[in-house]
């Protein structure tokens, strides 16, 4: 395992250990988790880290334990993560629909793997539902990051921290199997962002002022209605703040490829295959899943001819590329269920074959 | 331009980490790279394989179903993989542990007794791995014995430096193998 190193200098580094050590450099000062394949490294490398830096490990009895400990964490303004997959993600659920109504700055890296149920363990993008839509109760939002390289595993690993910080909201790191074990250079910059003041708000011992409490809001709250619009006021600041993408090639594509994670390498390569058939074929990554970049979509959808959603899964994503087109041109799905992203000559073949 | 390459071999045979010494040598040489290991139920004495995509440009795609250069150190991965080698491409078969059969005529077969080299020139079967990336070296002319060597010290612990003297010894072995003489 490498040393730290901030500028200048390539490390080749599997994706699990990059969110690791980039939690690590974002100043995450508490980590409580509870190992699952594909991304044990993460707690195995901030089993010795943290250690060696005087800050927490906890290696917890459940993953219903890690969540509400990182809750805990999170009420004295602690920078605190976990990290988990898929099944066991299932069973944070109500911790994160509480971090929410709590206004907490959970961050939870979500390495996904194969489901329904146990599942296996090789790479998907089956919990995009689980990540966006979320399956807590009440009416609730996460922020969502994903990742399509190990660079993008740190360096968005920096921003889950500040976001959820920003916004006192959870947020979700969702990468998968294939990022979590693959190897790639990756250069890990010094933390770009700036500290967030949370001397108003964190539970930090009441000596010299009145007592504060973090709680959920509960039935006898009288201001049942308007504590949900002001959470909903805060999504939508963090729609029209936060929302990133990344395209390419959309200036004159009749077709454009929509894919998030680390399919998106494969479809850019197809893209590329199809452009060199003479094809106008552009791409397009949400790099934010919530708040997903709809505006931007819609725009699109005024001028291009059909949209394919490319992804590991039955079909999740293309939900919200539909929402987002309403109906004005087609929405088609190129989709593998589970494992590595499909070969590139094979997304191509399909797309032709929609055309 | 674009390559690919996978190590496959027994669990505890070093596979994954000569792919992350190849791949490191490509970072070295400022090349995009990827890494990617079979994962799943594996144990010591199964078989393991990772592939490395080389590229001057942004990797296509991290696993492949094909490859240009594919290291075998068994038998059961050159059962496996002699239907992967792209016509044109080569195998490089560790004799010791499998059987001299040629059984495609477009792709280049180089049959090594890594492991028995190893041994013998060595006095460590654990060094067959890094004797296989020399070989591999010189068949594909693609990174030289020098990148090796500093990728060996990336990858190589602070606590293992010791090893490395011997390691650099492996690849000079390998790369000096006399590849006509088979």
């Amino acid at each position: 395992m490498v040393v730290e190193c901030l500028t200048g200098k390539k490390v080749l580094m599997k994706g699990n250990y990059a969110i690791a050590q980039a939690a690590v450099l974002a100043g995450c000062e508490c980590y409580f988790g509870y190992p699952i394949t594909p991304q044990s490294e993460i707690g195995e490398y901030l089993s010795g880290k943290m250690q060696e830096l005087g800050r927490a490990y906890v290696s917890a009895e459940s993953e219903l334990a890690a969540i509400n400990m990182v809750i805990g964490a999170c009420s004295t303004g602690a920078k605190a993560m976990t990290s988990s997959s898929s099944c066991a993600v299932s069973l944070m659920q109500e911790g994160i629909s509480y971090a929410c109504t709590d206004e907490l700055p959970v961050v939870l890296v979500s390495v996904m793997r194969g489901g329904p149920g146990l599942g296996n363990i090789y790479p998907s993008q089956g919990d995009y539902y689980q990540s966006t839509k979320g399956g807590g109760n009440g009416d609730y939002r996460t922020i969502v990051l994903a990742p399509s390289t190990v660079q993008e595993c740190a360096d968005l690993t920096y921003k889950a921290f500040y976001l959820a910080h920003k916004y006192k909201n959870p947020t979700i790191l969702l990468a998968d199997g294939l990022l979590g074990q693959m190897m790639e250079p990756v250069e890990f910059k010094p933390y770009p962002y700036s500290e967030i003041e949370n001397s108003d708000w964190a539970l930090s011992g009441a000596k010299g002022r009145e007592p504060r409490i973090i709680r959920s809001y509960g039935p006898l709250a009288e201001d049942r209605c308007e504590f949900l619009e002001k959470l909903f006021e805060k999504y939508k600041a963090i729609e029209e703040n936060e929302t990133l993408w990344e395209e390419n090639d959309t200036d004159d594509a009749d077709v454009v490829l929509v894919s998030f994670g680390s399919t998106s390498r494969n479809v850019n390569t197809a893209a590329k295959l199809l452009r060199a058939k003479g094809l106008k074929v552009g791409t397009f990554r949400p790099i934010t899943l919530f708040p997903f970049p709809s505006k931007r979509l819609a725009e699109l959808a005024k001028r291009v001819k059909m949209f394919v959603s490319v992804e590991v899964n039955m079909g999740q994503m293309i939900d919200d590329v539909k929402l987002a087109v309403n109906g004005l041109v087609p929405v088609e799905l190129v989709h593998k269920g589970v494992g590595a992203p499909p070969d590139p000559e094979d997304i191509a073949a399909q797309v032709e074959g929609l055309l | 331009m674009e390559k690919d390459f996978i190590i496959a071999g027994f669990g505890g045979q070093g596979v994954l980490l000569a792919g992350e010494v190849l791949a490191n040598a490509f970072m070295i040489d400022d090349k995009k790279v990827t890494w990617y290991p079979s994962y799943g139920a594996e144990m010591r004495g199964g078989t393991v394989n990772c592939t490395v995509v080389m590229s001057d440009d942004e990797v296509s795609a991290v696993q492949k179903s094909k490859a240009d250069y594919i290291i075998v150190l068994n038998q059961a991965s050159f059962d496996k993989f002699t239907s992967w080698v792209r016509k044109g491409g080569s195998i490089i078969v560790n004799s010791s542990l499998a059987n001299v059969k040629k059984t495609r005529d477009d792709i280049n077969y180089v049959f090594v007794p890594i492991t028995q080299m190893a041994q013998e020139k060595l006095e460590n079967i654990k060094m067959s791995n890094i004797l296989a990336l020399g070989i591999l070296s010189k068949v594909s002319g693609l990174f030289s014995l020098e990148i090796l060597e500093k990728a060996l010290n990336n990858v190589i612990p602070a606590h293992r430096k010791n090893l490395i003297p011997k390691n650099i010894e492996a690849l000079k072995l390998g790369y000096e193998y006399d590849l006509f003489n088979l």
